[in-house]
């Protein structure tokens, strides 16, 4: 079996290559010589290199770490504006640029463009659009995104480009041509349900989730196939174990998750029915296990007393065979979730030394405040750091696992709870960290927000919104001046190592590379990099002003004549710019559930926009 | 004093005799907590009655007293009256200081005998509450219904409905008190006191119901228009019967099976029902109105304002307005059709 | 000394009518007719019309003998400059507690879910002056009932035409349309918006057309 999945594929990875080899001749010099195999341990055997970034996370452990190295600490001062593309959306660009050979290929929110660029042209000063696609999606989806019309990307596998589209459609397109190979439709707008998530592609199966936790939808996650888009399993989040793909190989470490229909019998009579759990975040998965990493976010409402009970399996992170979606371990992170502390955060592959033993294990720096470390085989909790003032919770304990509120803080229908802190975006949203081999620290773009939190009644009409709660949100006390911070993280230590302030959120992704320089985007709109090493204290090495705030994914790439690229989407947005994106009005609030508060200085600072930039060396 | 006694226990046995088919009395207590607050009344009336006979009494007496004084006057016309004499017997109003502050001192103690009773039914009644094994039940009041949700350490066994709350004989109940809009206050009078419903702040209640019987209740706090037509029934059960109702009460709704009903459904959920009303089993998940999920095991609509009849029904679905102005209800304007099928549906919630 | 006593006399002679004249009180009616029924041939979501040019001359010659706008708005449309000068009148926003139920239903029906308390999220803001689709009452009406393309559901058949009306005199209340004798004052929750009865009056814009709200 395993053996057969290895041998599927190292086809694919092998058709990667040859696409490439196609498309450009520049991938010879990279040469086929050594299989990249994604289960290569990067601490001990560097990953090869091929200059691409074929995929969001980079690669299927989520690291966001590039073996490139042209591009370093002391020359990344002289990096230059190589060219720009407008992409036609004014909406929060939350999208990484991948790259495959001398292609660049780029989603945009709503309507949910798809451009492929041809790189070895941009450098020139050509026209770079190749082809654009328009999955037409419906423009009433823009009704049920709770937080802006944002993608999070698409996925480059075997010659196709896989994205998702906000009316709940998946789209496999060829990445030559453009043309649509298959669109299969997930769900249903009326029900409240979109999709906003980057999918993952592994083994034949393309791994699709839902977003709408705020619309009262029950979350899954879908396995397509790779080849026509019909749906291979789906894995619920809520409900009777048939339905969450339970099964005899379901072994979590703690016993409180243990149980027959535990989806069912933690929450009231049919209220897991519209319980949320939805996946709108990042999968990863490791080929030595042969597992799938997802965390599930909040459960709906987000009025905790209409939903009494552990109200399994929202906020939890689950690992599951790819093949069949079965799940092996769950682990819930926030059982009865207060404050829509979604787990959706990224699961980064990782072999680390814990208390002196090597482990195989999954970091999530959790949206409840705490960076998890979690061995990846069993589920086991082996340590809970917490990364940000927290009132919210009291710690995690370790025996059983379980999250140790507050009850001081514990919302109350008509009462307001003041200084929550992390607010409901957490300590970190979906914004995805990127961990340096060479550093051995974790790189944390997050947030200082504290919040104001009053639950109230609401009733649950399909494909409204399904909340009850009164928010406003604030910096936390930590650093009232400061809503970002950007941390770098020794897991081993289990300490920060410097940590860089800024005045509005880290909204947006970060990368970091062989030349230890980390890139990350300002909502103000400055892309910055900083000195990635532990002794430098994050010094700011760069930055430059683009046209609009940066909420997206920087992605760095070999250029077709041989030169390293950064590349980033500027274009403010996602759930902390809608204030802008969305023209919204500072006057309240309360708007954007609460997330205007914080952010009222930002249409000061920035306008709407969306636009594409790479940067090069001279 | 044993005069006193004997009237006020014939008074109370003419009213209890009165009132004693009726189910929304105090002076019918069915519960614990009831009667101790019965027996406190009747310590209270008892002593008041004493008191009230004595003072009558001696007024009386002393009215006959002065009268016998100026009898030597009788069929004369009165001499003007004497000046005011500012002289007094020393012996006299010694005496007349002393008995002042005899009744002086017996009211206080009176007074105080009277707080230990009511100090001491307030403990008595307290003493019920926090015990194990109790129904926990959240009762809210709203303008102008009661939402009753049943707590269970289960959380699948958490369920809502309305207006009338089944408990089971023998068995403490706690309820906690909210409310979702303004002060209502909680009051089932044969079981025990009333309490506030006070919004944004819980309170809690205790009782205990000994015989099974329809208990009516009232909110007893001024909340608006409807507050009259604000009932609420408690129907005790020997707890077979109630382990019966609530394994029913928790389950869904049945799905709809004839044509007509099922067309119903649709009318629910398409029209503006589902907006504010629950179903169990069903889309409809609103929560301005009360839970319909059994609707037809209830024995009353609109909090107690009508019986539950289907002509009722379709009264109260079509014009609201009319039974009970200014609740929350608004009018529907139905198609005969859509009416026909809606109650053919609504008769389904059993 | 005199004069002094004679004040408070004076005072009260002018007091005690205005204490009755003011004892009149809002009514309330519970069984009501719609404000203003059918609007279906009256809505219109456009700034232009075709074929406009004859009428409007025409009719301002007959309505503005001298001067006036070079451009008057189109019959059906109400000059951005009143209040309530929509083609249909809603009484509603002569009512406070009508207002007031159009404020409960506006939590009830889940507005506030995407519009949260006027500065918008998912849906537009309601409290500032950019209207895309209209801010008269018939414009805010049929865009209740019919939806709009744009991620606004359409709530046909799920709300009774009154209650919808009694929306709409809310919706209009959060910019300050409204005057403030019947616009709701501030809410016993968390401190959001400012409420309704203190914001000002802002003359509503049409939206910029091609933007995607």
């Amino acid at each position: 079996m395993l053996t057969g999945n290895w041998l599927r594929y190292g086809c694919h990875l092998r058709g990667v290559l040859a696409v490439a080899l196609l498309m450009t001749a520049a991938a010879a010099v990279h040469g086929a010589s050594t299989t990249t195999a994604p289960g290569t341990n990067q601490e001990t055997n560097a990953p090869h290199e091929d200059g691409q970034w074929t995929q969001p996370g980079k690669d299927y452990q989520n690291t966001r770490y590039s073996g490139l190295d042209q591009i370093n600490t002391e020359n990344v001062k002289n990096l230059k504006v190589s060219w720009e593309f407008s992409l036609g959306v004014n909406r929060g660009q939350e999208a990484p640029p991948i790259v495959v050979g001398s292609t660049m290929y780029v989603v945009t929110p709503y309507p949910n463009y798809c451009y492929a660029l041809d790189i070895d042209k941009a450098i020139k000063g050509e026209n770079p659009l190749k082809w654009k696609y328009d999955p037409k999606t419906e423009a009433a989806a823009q009704g049920v995104a709770c937080c802006d019309h944002v993608n999070r990307g698409c996925f480059y596998d075997d010659g196709k480009i896989y994205f998702n589209t906000l009316d709940v459609h998946t789209c496999c397109v060829d990445a030559r041509t453009g043309k649509e190979i298959w669109k299969t439709k997930l769900g249903d707008i009326n029900s409240g349900e979109s999709i906003t998530m980057a999918p993952l592609v592994v083994k034949g199966k393309v791994l699709v989730g839902n977003s709408g936790g705020e619309f009262g939808v029950r979350g899954w996650l879908t396995a397509l196939d790779q080849n026509d888009g019909h749906i291979v399993w789906r894995a619920y989040s809520t409900g009777p174990d048939s339905d969450c793909l339970i099964g005899s190989q379901f072994k979590p470490f703690y016993d409180w998750l243990k149980g027959k229909d535990l989806g069912v019998k933690s929450w009231p009579a049919d209220h897991w029915k519209i319980g949320g759990g939805t996946v709108w975040g990042w999968v990863t998965y490791d080929p030595d296990l042969d597992l799938i990493y997802y965390g599930t976010a909040n459960p709906g409402s987000w009025n905790p007393e209409l939903r009494p009970g552990d109200n399994q399996w929202s906020a939890t992170i689950f690992a599951r065979d790819p093949d069949t979606g079965q799940a092996h371990w769950a682990y819930q992170v926030n059982p009865h979730d207060l404050y829509d502390h979604d787990e959706i955060n990224e699961n980064i592959i990782l072999d680390l030394p814990v208390d002196g033993k090597d482990r195989k294990v999954i970091i999530h720096p959790g949206r409840n405040g705490y960076i998890y470390i979690i061995d990846r085989g069993t589920g086991e909790v082996l340590s809970a750091t917490p990364y940000i003032r927290n009132t919210a919770a009291k710690g995690v304990d370790l025996k059983t696992g379980r999250l140790i509120p507050n009850p001081e803080k514990a919302p109350q229908v008509g009462k307001v709870i003041r200084d929550i802190e992390p607010a409901s975006p957490g300590a970190k949203d979906w914004q995805p960290c990127a961990w340096s081999p060479r550093t051995k620290l974790l790189y944390i773009p997050h947030q200082n927000l504290a919040c104001d939190y009053e639950a109230v009644d609401t009733g649950y009409i399909a494909g409204t919104p399904y909340v009850g709660v009164n928010e406003t949100m604030y910096a936390g006390a930590e650093d009232p001046a400061h809503l970002g911070f950007y941390d770098a993280f020794d897991p081993v230590a289990k300490k920060i190592v410097w940590r860089i302030k800024e005045k509005f959120l880290c909204w947006s992704g970060t990368c970091v590379t062989a030349g230890d320089v980390a890139f990350y985007g300002t909502m103000d709109g400055y892309f910055k990099a900083i000195d990635a090493r532990p002794d430098q204290g994050g010094k700011e090495l760069w930055k430059f002003k683009v046209a609009s705030g940066i909420v997206g994914q920087p992605t760095t790439f070999k250029g077709p004549d041989g030169k390293q690229y950064v590349a980033i989407l500027s274009g403010v947005g996602g759930w902390a710019g809608a204030l802008v994106s969305g023209d919204l009005d500072v006057r309240d609030p309360t708007g954007a559930l609460g997330f205007v508060n914080a952010v009222k200085e930002l249409p000061k600072y920035t306008t709407k926009g969306g636009v594409l930039y790479v940067f090069g060396l001279p | 004093m044993i005069g006193g006694g004997v009237v006020t226990s014939l008074f109370n046995s003419a009213v209890l005799a009165a009132i004693s088919t009726d189910n929304h009395t105090a002076l019918a207590p069915t519960g614990p907590q009831a009667q101790h607050i019965f027996n406190d009344y009747k310590a209270f009336y008892t002593v008041c009655i004493i008191v009230y006979v004595l003072t009558v009494a001696i007024a009386l007496i002393a009215s006959r007293r002065h009268r016998q004084d100026t009898d030597g006057h009788k069929g004369e016309a009165h001499p003007p009256l004497p000046p005011p004499q500012l002289q007094l017997d020393p012996t006299r109003e010694a005496k007349m200081t002393f008995w002042v502050n005899v009744c002086i001192a017996a009211t206080v103690l009176i007074l105080f005998g009277l707080l230990f009773v009511d100090f001491s039914t307030a403990r008595a009644i307290h003493q019920f509450s926090s015990k194990p094994g109790a129904v926990n039940i959240v009762v809210t009041g709203h303008q102008w219904w009661w939402e009753v949700r049943y707590d269970d350490e289960h959380p699948q066994n958490v369920f809502t409905t309305a207006n009338e709350i089944h408990v089971p004989t023998g068995r403490p109940v706690k309820i906690v008190l909210q409310a979702a809009d303004v002060i209502h206050s909680f009051w089932v009078p044969n079981l025990t006191g009333k309490k506030d419903m006070i919004p944004n702040h819980s309170t809690e209640l205790w009782f205990q119901a000994d015989k099974p019987g329809i208990y009516w209740g009232q909110c007893a706090e001024f909340c608006g228009f409807e507050h009259a037509k604000m009932r609420l029934f408690v129907i005790a059960d020997p707890p077979e019967v109630f382990d019966g109702w609530l394994n029913a009460a928790r389950t869904p709704s049945r799905p709809p099976l004839e044509q007509i009903q099922k067309q119903g459904q649709q009318v629910f959920m398409l029209k503006q029902c589902s907006m504010c009303h629950t179903i169990g089993g069903t889309p409809a998940g609103g929560r301005v109105g009360p839970d319909l999920t059994h609707v037809m095991n209830r024995y009353t609509l609109a909090a107690g304002a009508i019986r539950n009849t289907p002509g009722q029904l379709a009264g109260w679905i079509l014009d609201p307005q009319v039974i009970k102005p200014g609740c929350r209800m608004p009018q529907n304007n139905l198609s005969p059709h859509d009416l026909q099928a809606l109650l053919e549906y609504l008769r389904t919630l059993q | 000394m005199k004069r002094l006593n004679r004040f408070p006399l004076a005072a009260l002679a002018i007091a005690m009518p205005l204490a009755v004249w003011s004892c009149k009180r809002e009514e309330r009616s519970f069984r009501v007719q719609p404000p203003a029924a059918d609007t279906t041939d009256k809505v219109i979501v456009s700034k232009l019309r075709a074929g406009q040019m004859m009428a409007t001359t025409t009719q301002r010659a007959a309505t503005e003998p001298s001067g006036g706008p070079i451009a008057p708005p189109p019959p059906g449309i109400a000059p951005a400059s009143k209040p309530s000068a929509g083609l249909v009148h809603n009484g509603y926003e002569e009512n406070a507690y009508a207002v007031g139920e159009g404020n409960r239903l506006y939590l009830a029906y889940n507005c506030v879910g995407c519009h949260f308390h006027g500065g918008g999220g998912i849906g537009p803001p309601l409290m500032d002056d950019t209207w895309i689709y209209g801010s008269n009452p018939e414009q805010i009406f049929a865009t209740i009932v019919e939806g709009r393309p744009n991620g606004m559901p359409s709530f046909r058949g799920k709300i009774v035409d009154y209650q919808v009306w009694q929306i709409v005199a809310y919706v209009r209340s959060m910019s300050g349309m409204l005057s403030k004798d019947v616009a709701p004052g501030r809410d016993d929750h968390m401190a959001g918006a400012p409420p309704p009865n203190s914001m000002r009056y802002q003359p509503p814009q049409w939206s910029t057309v091609g933007t995607i709200r």
